[in-house]
């Protein structure tokens, strides 16, 4: 079973930009101040170039363990398949955190047991045992959900937003801008995202531009969202976590409506629980690649990853901030870095031929 | 066969049933489940200074009796005592052995004590709190804020409820109330303006209103002895006064004529009216704009433009003139000179005490760096144009 190239490009325009609404805003206005959409904007030109390349390297129709395994051999492939999979499993760690933090504040009045957080495990572990094509029917059914989420949410929020409040432009300077791009690194590996889904779906002609140009568009909508985001809270932003769960509560309607902005929360929030989990899911159907030792390999993986993840979770139940500080302060360069390296080489050395099997 | 097929299909279908269970439990928000025995709705604050520390009246919602008679929202005031808001919070905790749950909290009553200080000091536990929402109401009011909440409203049975009528969308379209939320208090205390406003209340003893609103239902009045509630006189609240900040400190009450100014300026006014030489006109259309013009020197320019009718006049008119209803050109340059002078007034308001209340220098830094460094200081001296247009319509 393969995935269709549609459900590629749902991912790229819908699902992906939604992995960046928790705590990237007010990280980025910290630093960038007003000046927070050029950062992202940076960013997001970059991711859409990478899937520019990854889409690329897809043409051969071959799997990256595959595709290694066909050049340096089966403990080379092994060796480069492990490094990109503990890529993922870091890539992965910080959205996690983000998720148990908004599901401690937004969908609880008061703070919450540690516990409530762990059910999430059992889905990801599910997920994750389950064949990466799988995620392309769940990206037909997230799509239309995440622009439900989005439109609702930028609908309610947009009266009460003042756009004037990212003027003047470029008042954060180039210490704003360097900064933004540095803080935000964290947040943009989705290019890196589809690497284990290479050869996984079948290439049509114009996929990869495409899929740049899906990705961009997800990216206008992002920067949009930034936009009214600071337009909301302008000189407040930085105090304000979990954003887009609170920009809409300033909507005059709902006095009259109750809350049915939390039904735009809700469906971006399930959006977000699947998005989460991909970076383990990428990694457990890398290793199962390598290592074909039976269905029920997978399974195991996906136990064991989640399982080590949820007791890391714990661990650092109270280093969520230092956690931050360190993925996106001192390394910050880990991910845009190894991200890039891996697309880059791997396209050097295995996109020029195509159909070759 | 059809068994086979059917235990085939298990695994997947079970892993189906478990997913389903785990987002439900994942999305559950614990079932909405509340121990009203543990758990305080608190509908409104009040805070107050005691020298260095606070006082924190938390007025609690005491659900009474479902029947016809005895339906609605009583309530309970209880004061916490402590260096910080937190602190009063937790005394609270101590005292009562309920839990508050803040996040029904819609109104933050900032006594006279509290604003004469940088009222963040106050506040600042409110922005740090995730459970709180930031879309409650900010309101200052004479006296104490713990007084003023405890007091026996004369239209409600809770203090909170009769404030938060004064605050509705309908009240501020009448042009005599100035609302603010957390959020855009804290937005314009934060930003380069350093200023804001926020309603200012005033509690009246209503005649012959003595005997109190027999809001004790349950027990529980809204003083938390049934007894003294029968026996506390009733308030009947107003806000059509407007504080203003500079700096978090209160920098000056507008009086009613200004508040409806600076709602005209906001262009909040519908179906308000105001009152000219014992003519009372009526908004219909309602547009107003502060601008500012950086030629020379800056230059604050405020405008409005409104349509109105004739409401009322202390005269009998013939019924043609009350089918129209028009002004004349007199009145309308009448009415033009009033609200000019209005304006005029609160200009004067906002440069006497330095509060930025047209956000000045806000408007300074969006439009250039190097006029607001050159300008931000001395901004508020501009000189300021005023343009008033009063046309009458049918």
């Amino acid at each position: 079973m393969k995935l269709g190239s549609r459900q590629i490009l749902f991912f790229l325009a819908a699902v992906a930009p939604v992995g960046k609404l928790i705590l990237l805003p007010p990280q980025l206005a910290a630093v960038a101040g007003n000046d927070l959409l050029y950062p992202v904007l940076a960013q997001i030109a970059v991711q859409a170039a990478l899937i520019f390349c990854v889409l690329l390297l897809s043409r051969r129709e071959r799997t990256v363990y595959a595709m290694l395994e066909g050049s340096i051999g089966g403990v080379g492939a092994k060796i480069v398949t492990w490094a990109l999979v503990l890529f993922l499993l870091y890539t992965s760690f910080m959205p996690l955190v983000e998720q148990k933090l908004l599901v401690q504040s937004i969908f609880y009045d008061t703070i919450p047991s540690y516990i409530v957080f762990a059910p999430f495990f059992l889905l990801a572990a599910y997920l994750c045992s389950r064949p990466l094509a799988c995620t392309g029917r769940i990206w037909d059914i997230l799509a239309p959900l995440s622009l439900f989420g989005m439109a609702g949410i930028l609908l309610f929020s947009v009266g009460e937003a003042d756009y004037g409040a990212i003027l003047p432009v470029g008042a954060a300077g180039l210490p704003g801008f360097s900064g933004g791009v540095m803080r935000t690194c964290a947040w943009f590996f989705d290019a890196a995202l589809l690497l284990p889904f290479v050869g996984r779906f079948d290439y049509k002609k114009g996929l990869a531009w495409k899929g740049a140009v899906c990705y961009l568009a997800g990216g206008a909508v992002l920067l949009f969202f930034l936009a009214t985001f600071y337009g909301v809270f302008s000189d407040i932003s930085v105090i304000q976590v979990f954003a887009f769960a609170k920009m809409s509560h300033f909507f005059a309607g709902l006095t009259v409506l109750g809350r049915i902005d939390y039904l735009f929360i809700f469906a971006l929030a399930f959006v977000m629980v699947f998005y989460t989990a991909l970076p383990v899911h990428g990694a457990v159907q890398l290793v199962a690649d390598g290592f074909p030792a039976g269905k029920w390999l997978p399974a195991l993986l996906s136990v064991g990853a989640n399982g080590v993840l949820l007791a890391l979770l714990f661990f650092f139940n109270f280093d969520a901030d230092n956690i931050l500080s360190a993925v996106t302060g001192n390394v910050f360069w880990l991910i845009p870095a190894i991200g890039a390296a891996f697309i880059l080489l791997l396209l050097l050395f295995y996109g020029r031929r195509r159909h070759e099997n | 066969m059809k068994i086979k097929r059917f235990l085939a299909a298990l695994p997947g279908k079970l892993c189906l049933l478990i997913v389903a269970a785990v987002i439900l439990i994942f999305f559950s928000n614990d079932f909405g489940l509340v121990d009203i025995q543990k758990t305080a709705i608190v509908l409104a604050v009040g805070i107050d200074r005691d020298g260095e520390d606070f006082a924190l009246t938390a007025q609690i919602a005491v659900p009474k009796g479902s029947d016809r008679t005895t339906g609605g929202t009583s309530s309970v005031e209880i004061e916490g005592r402590g260096a910080t808001v937190p602190d009063c919070i937790a005394d609270i905790y101590a005292k009562t052995g309920w839990v508050p749950k803040l996040v029904f909290c819609n109104l933050v009553l900032l006594g006279e004590s509290a604003v004469q200080a940088d009222v963040f000091s106050c506040l600042d536990f409110f922005l740090r709190n995730e459970y709180i929402p930031n879309s409650c109401q900010l309101a200052a009011c004479e006296g104490s804020a713990g007084e003023m909440l405890s007091s026996q409203s004369a239209i409600d049975d809770t203090s909170a409820l009769a404030l938060s009528k004064l605050f509705s969308d309908a009240a501020k379209k009448s042009g005599y109330v100035m609302t603010t939320t957390l959020r855009e208090f804290a937005v314009g205390y934060y930003g380069v303006s350093g200023s804001g406003y926020m309603p200012y209340v005033r509690a009246q003893t209503k005649e012959g209103g003595s005997g109190g609103a027999d809001s004790s239902g349950g027990g529980t009045g809204s003083s938390g002895d049934s007894e003294e509630s029968g026996a506390q006189e009733q308030k009947v609240y107003s806000a059509e006064e407007t504080a203003i900040f500079s700096g978090g400190r209160l920098a000056a009450v507008l009086p009613r004529e200004q508040t409806f100014a600076f709602s005209l300026l906001e262009g909040n006014v519908y179906t308000g009216s105001f009152q000219a030489d014992g003519q009372t006109y009526v908004v219909l259309k309602n547009s107003g704009s502060v601008g500012l013009e950086l030629s020379d020197v800056p230059m604050a320019t405020l405008s409005l433009e409104l349509r109105v009718q004739l409401y009322g006049t202390r005269e009998a008119s013939p019924p043609e003139e009350i089918a129209k209803s028009m002004l004349t050109p007199e009145q309308e340059a009448r009415a033009e000179e009033v609200l000019t002078g209005y304006l005029s007034d609160l200009w004067d308001s906002c440069v006497q005490t330095g509060c930025d209340l047209f956000e000045l220098r806000t408007k300074l830094y969006r439009t250039s760096l190097a006029e607001y460094g050159k300008w931000k200081d001395s901004i508020l001296s501009a000189a300021v144009k005023i343009e008033t247009s009063v046309k009458s319509v049918s």
